[in-house]
């Protein structure tokens, strides 16, 4: 059962965790675009987006010495980013409900109608569902790998893929059909 | 039933993202900075105690307890620590018990309010105002807020104003932003992969889960959709 791993990631995870700050450069450059895509695409915000790659890579340089080999470094890169965006997403949708401003936006930048009807119906997942979405269909993570990621359980990833889909099976097929 | 036209249909609405420019060099300044800031000096407080619980605290102090009887000191040792376990993102909560019989009716409606506010969110003066019984009386919160005696136990940094900017801080609007951002940070929720267990920060048997065993959840309920349950010593809700 081999896991999208890459030994190379590891071994940068442990040059960091020496200090080497030029290992920490190369982490950041190959995952920087992926980090992004799934922050910009759960927070709906450029800035919120920038705030929460920025702390995750804070956080990988932080606490680069705690990884251990047996996991993949991708998996652990990808455990604290979804972390840090699991958890800014949890503040600003308590905050935009109490304070009735900044609502969460869920629209990803695109202007096509299809797409905007789309996001709506997927800003109706939860945070997990969303993340579990996103590593899937934008960063092609196999259920396993996300299983892993996540902490939950394949059966667990594959129900949230299944309510993303019937979702939007839903919402796409009613006006046609 | 799941068919490949969904799949790419997904594909397609979730777009492609590029990063903004000079976001990687923006990191590795941060980084930097942040490795630079850790040799500095870590920020300091003041407090007083009662029998009864906090009366007082200073940030910014000499480290300084002032606690008559071994009730009062108690209370001071587990304040000194909650709040240095805080303000280093290691907690976000405090159990240690507040005396506030020293402080007007009014203040402490605007007190208790503002207590119920979550860490890492932010609420309008109007709405502590709403919640203190006086929905008139905004200004007044403010200047309530201000003479707080127990900040940042009570978090009165999380009241801003309605239209997003900061507005005062007793302490000055730069320890507002520094507890504003420390408490954006620090997650709220985090599970135990082994264990199946789901804290809040600070709590004891969460600090004892290593990194690689670490889950962050946005509430409770789903945590336990995917198979978690709430600690029973730190008993997290929402």
């Amino acid at each position: 059962m081999p896991v999208a791993c890459d030994p190379s990631d590891a071994v940068l995870l442990r040059r960091t965790a020496r200090g080497d700050e030029a290992s920490f450069a190369t982490l950041l450059r190959r995952y920087e675009r992926r980090f992004y895509g799934v922050a910009r695409r759960l927070l709906g915000d450029d800035r919120d987006a920038e705030d929460a790659v920025q702390l995750a890579f804070l956080r990988v340089f932080a606490r680069a010495g705690e990884y251990r080999d047996g996991f993949a470094g991708a998996t652990w890169l990808y455990r604290i980013l979804t972390n840090v965006c699991i958890d800014a997403y949890r503040k600003r949708r308590a905050e935009a409900r109490a304070l009735g401003t900044r609502p969460l936006p869920a629209s990803a930048p695109g202007p096509r109608a299809e797409r905007v009807d789309l996001e709506a119906a997927l800003a109706r997942l939860p945070a997990e569902g969303r993340v579990v979405l996103l590593l899937r269909y934008v960063d092609d993570l196999p259920y396993r790998e996300i299983a892993r990621v996540r902490g939950i359980t394949v059966n667990t990833v594959k129900t949230h893929l299944r309510r993303a889909k019937l979702l939007l099976r839903r919402h796409l097929e009613e006006p046609s059909r | 039933m799941t068919t490949d036209r969904d799949e790419s249909r997904i594909r397609a609405v979730l777009g492609d993202v590029t990063p903004p420019p000079g976001l990687a060099e923006r990191v590795l300044r941060a980084v930097r900075a942040r490795r630079d800031a850790a040799a500095a000096a870590a920020l300091r407080f003041d407090i007083v105690a009662t029998p009864d619980g906090i009366a007082r605290i200073r940030l910014g102090g000499e480290g300084r307890i002032e606690a008559a009887g071994a009730r009062a000191r108690r209370w001071a040792d587990r304040a000194r620590d909650e709040l240095g376990e805080y303000l280093a993102g290691l907690r976000t909560f405090f159990t240690v018990p507040l005396d506030l019989s020293g402080v007007a009716r009014f203040q402490r409606a605007v007190l208790a309010s503002t207590q119920t506010i979550p860490f890492g969110e932010l609420r309008a003066y109007r709405w502590v105002a709403e919640r203190a019984g006086s929905p008139a009386a905004v200004r007044a919160v403010g200047s309530a807020l201000g003479g707080n005696p127990v900040a940042p136990i009570i978090p009165c940094h999380r009241v801003i104003r309605s239209d997003g900017t900061l507005g005062g801080y007793g302490y000055g609007l730069p320890m507002k932003e520094r507890l504003l951002r420390l408490e954006r940070e620090t997650p709220v929720l985090v599970a135990c992969t082994t264990t199946r267990v789901l804290c809040r920060r600070g709590c004891e048997r969460e600090r004892r889960v290593p990194e690689e065993r670490r889950v962050v959840f946005a509430s409770l309920a789903e945590a336990r959709l995917a198979g978690y349950r709430p600690c029973p010593i730190c008993r997290p809700a929402a």
